[in-house]
């Protein structure tokens, strides 16, 4: 299942005024997607943010957090659920991935993050919006993924070593009779 | 009268030792051969059920052991009845080179009659064409049952569930391989 997200514009450009002439503002649009194709338990999960700056004006002190991933349910791989930077330019974006591991199997909705900023060095009031969420996904048991999608090389290999003796003793012992007997014709 | 009487008495011997040798019984220690075979090849299927189908041993413990048994005995079956037709058809192969090896091994004994010479090569014939038979149903049903049932349970049956799959994969494997051996007839 492929999950992908719908970039969502920022609230946080709205909450300053939409409507209001505001060249100068700078304005962020976030996309938080899952990278993987399966979801599996146990297995790593990549979470890739993405933040734009549309406005025109850079953004001050954005910081990301993401509360989507609780202990209970993920265990942290690589990479951080907070992220800050001190700048982002107009015009220009930035990323940030994670990857964490699922613990257990079945459904799991996955929210979006919450990304906060300042207008301006100056700006008192911090501006809170959100990212895309990637919404519902099932996370495949960890078996049954291996069921589907393993190549299992060394147990097909093992289970060739098991079969060869009880088809290869029968037709040595076979093949050896006969060609005892098959043969004598031929040579006299 | 006593020389006919004589007579007939041979003939019953010598069919009472055919219909011995030629019957769809098989001896204790070949039935054991049998059995012990068709119990290997048998149990086999669980290392594919529990590495690649990821079933839980102890989980579905009593689900293998029957299945195991049961396959066990279809197999055991199914050597018997391959051996029995292919044992005269063997027979009747190597009378000629098993008669030659006889004389050859026994020219030398000039006090041994023909009827004696004739029974050496029977009873010769006999244990060549059982032990190939033997040896070539193995063979054949657990190079066949092994077929089946990957078959049945990597193509046919993949996306069941793994427990179904079990069943219905050694089942009808051994199933078929019983139903085969009886109608190569």
């Amino acid at each position: 299942m492929k999950i992908i997200s719908v970039l969502l514009v920022l609230v946080a450009s709205c909450l300053s005024g939409y409507m209001a002439d505001d060249e100068g503002e700078p304005r962020l649009l976030a996309s938080k997607n899952i990278l993987n194709q399966y979801l599996v338990e146990n297995k790593d999960l990549t979470v890739e943010y993405k933040i734009f700056n549309i406005g025109g004006s850079a953004a001050q002190n954005v910081r990301l957090e993401d509360a989507g991933f609780p202990e209970a349910d993920f265990q942290l791989v690589a990479g951080n659920v907070q992220a800050t930077w001190e700048r982002i330019a107009p015009n220009t974006n930035v990323s940030h991935s994670v990857i964490v591991r699922p613990v257990s199997s079945g459904y799991y909705n996955f929210t979006a993050a919450e990304i906060s900023y300042s207008a301006g060095a100056d700006a008192k009031k911090r501006q809170v919006g959100y990212t895309s969420s990637p919404g519902e996904g099932g996370i495949v048991n960890f078996k049954e993924f291996n069921r589907r999608f393993s190549p299992h090389v060394v147990d097909w290999c093992v289970f060739a070593i098991m079969t060869l003796p009880s088809l290869g003793i029968p037709f040595l012992l076979w093949w050896s009779s006969k060609s005892k007997y098959d043969s004598k014709p031929k040579r006299s | 009268m006593s020389a006919k009487a004589a007579k007939q008495k041979n003939l019953t011997k010598e069919e009472e030792l055919l219909l011995q040798d030629f019957s769809r019984n098989v001896s204790t220690k070949s039935s054991a051969l049998f059995y012990g075979n068709a119990l290997i090849v048998s149990a086999i299927p669980i290392w594919l059920f529990w590495r690649i189908h990821q079933m839980d041993l102890y989980q579905s413990g009593i689900l293998f052991v029957v299945g195991t048994v049961i396959s066990t005995y279809l197999v055991s079956l199914a050597y018997k009845n391959v051996k029995f037709v292919l044992k005269h058809k063997v027979a009747q192969k190597r009378e000629e080179a098993v008669a030659r090896e006889v004389m050859k091994m026994i020219s030398d004994d000039k006090k041994m009659n023909k009827k004696e010479k004739d029974e050496r090569i029977l009873w010769k014939k006999n244990e060549v064409a059982d032990y190939e038979a033997t040896t070539f149903s193995i063979f054949y049903n657990n190079a066949f049952y092994l077929v089946l049932l990957i078959v049945i349970s990597f193509y046919i049956l993949r996306n069941f569930n793994p427990n179904v799959n079990y069943v219905f994969s050694v089942g009808s494997a051994a199933g078929l391989l019983a139903l085969f051996s009886t109608s190569t007839k």
